[in-house]
């Protein structure tokens, strides 16, 4: 039994508190501060680094949320130039109609304008000549001067005996 | 081997003295032999184990912890990593098992814990002595974590506090029970230690021993009983290896526990 229970071994005793005291003194004054302090200094990295990607992630995120916005801003935007420019057209559109119709309108009461006088001036010449032609022809049949002035009244009031009788037909009709 | 022929002819004694022969002779091998005074320092094969086992654990440590690097490779995470097993295990991770003020001692059950677990593990190797299969090894160990604790105890309470805690105060029956719990309690601060030792001590050697005896079996029935002692052999041979990394954890985590009763008291 002794050699398996050897509760008195006095140079193990000895030498052990030796050993284990100076074991102790080594590993707190060389092992355990630069260990320490690199354990901590990973942990300060890292949570270093979770801040950093957190405060990325969040400016990505309100990046994000910017583009997103500009974007509905544009689509906003074109919408509106579209509706405007569609506005104008159909503006421009009836205001060029109206103006055509207008301008139109304008020619149309010129042209008739235009054909009144021709008509009034061509009616007075014919007149003119007609009255002219009848005293020709009266002088050469009678041979002689009449006169003028009593002639173109008569010839007046014929022709006006005739409108007249034109206006009434036509009006009858 | 020399006894090949002679295997039928063991006798009992000698059997026992092949089982024991690491204890029966490291004690006069390699001897460097001291005195002082009438007691007896003499380095022999059981105190260089010890040496070689200190030394492992420093050097384990210490190369480690000169190597750091922000980029850490296997083998300083291995040295950081048992660092903050004791942190983490030991200590409570900053809290303790109990109270913070016991997280300050987590660096010196950890290195009871890296010491155990080495010489634990040596002792696997064969032909080497098991230092923690002395009981005058972890006999000092459990001194230490006695002397430690009493100090802590009295310290923080003061030695009529401390003493006064060994029991608590609101018992029915007080004056017959309070002293009754109070020596169990007495007892128990000194069989504390004595369970430290002898667990680590009997757990390891018994371990042994198992491998040892199976083998003998060889020497005592035959050769051909081969068959079912190395297998066996080995067998305990691995158990002991989980033995060997879970009774240093108990004695470390042990201490660490005792301390902080001793700061904070039981509740």
């Amino acid at each position: 039994m002794g050699t398996i229970v050897d509760l008195t071994n006095t140079s193990l005793i000895f030498w052990e508190i030796i050993s284990f005291l100076i074991l102790l003194l080594l590993l707190y004054k060389f092992v355990y501060p630069p260990i320490r302090d690199q354990i901590q200094r990973r942990q300060a990295e890292i949570e270093e680094a979770i801040d950093e990607a957190e405060k990325t992630r969040n400016e990505a995120r309100e990046l994000l949320e910017e583009y997103r916005r500009q974007m509905e801003e544009a689509r906003h935007e074109a919408r509106r130039i579209l509706d405007e420019s569609r506005k104008q057209g159909e503006a421009q559109r009836e205001r060029i109609k109206n103006e055509a119709r207008q301008e139109g309108d304008r020619i149309i009461r010129q042209a008739r304008e235009e054909i009144g006088r021709e008509r009034d001036m061509a009616l007075r010449e014919v007149r003119q000549e007609v009255a002219d032609m009848v005293i020709q022809a009266s002088q050469q049949v009678l041979g002689r001067e009449i006169d003028r002035d009593e002639h173109e009244r008569l010839i007046e009031a014929a022709l006006d005996n005739l409108e007249a009788e034109v206006a009434g037909s036509a009006g009858r009709r | 081997m020399t006894g090949t022929l002679a295997l039928m002819k063991l006798s009992h004694e000698q059997l026992r003295e092949e089982i024991l022969h690491i204890w029966n002779t490291s004690k006069h091998k390699w001897v460097i032999p001291i005195h002082i005074g009438p007691i007896d320092i003499s380095i022999s094969k059981i105190e260089w184990f010890l040496f070689i086992g200190v030394a492992i654990t420093f050097l384990f440590l210490f190369i480690g912890s000169r190597l750091l690097k922000d980029r850490p490779g296997a083998y300083q995470v291995l040295v950081e990593e048992t660092y903050g097993f004791g942190r983490n295990m030991l200590g409570g991770g900053g809290k303790g098992q109990i109270g913070e003020e016991g997280y300050r001692w987590f660096p010196y059950t950890l290195a009871i814990f890296v010491l155990l677990l080495v010489l634990n593990l040596m002792a696997l190797i064969p032909n080497t002595y098991p230092v923690t299969t002395n009981l005058s090894f972890t006999g000092v160990l459990a001194i230490l974590t006695f002397l430690i604790t009493q100090y802590q105890g009295v310290k923080h309470h003061g030695l009529r506090g401390y003493l006064k805690d060994f029991a608590p105060p609101d018992l029915p029956a007080k004056a017959v029970l309070w002293p009754a719990m109070w020596f169990l309690r007495l007892i128990q601060e000194f069989t504390k230690p004595l369970t430290l030792a002898v667990r680590l001590y009997a757990n390891i050697i018994s371990g042994h021993l198992i491998i040892f005896v199976f083998l003998s079996f060889i020497l005592y029935f035959g050769t051909f009983f081969a068959i079912v002692s190395v297998p066996a052999a080995v067998v305990f041979y691995a158990f002991e290896i989980f033995v060997a990394v879970i009774q240093a954890y108990i004695f470390a985590i042990l201490t660490q526990v005792y301390i902080e009763i001793a700061i904070y008291g039981e509740g």
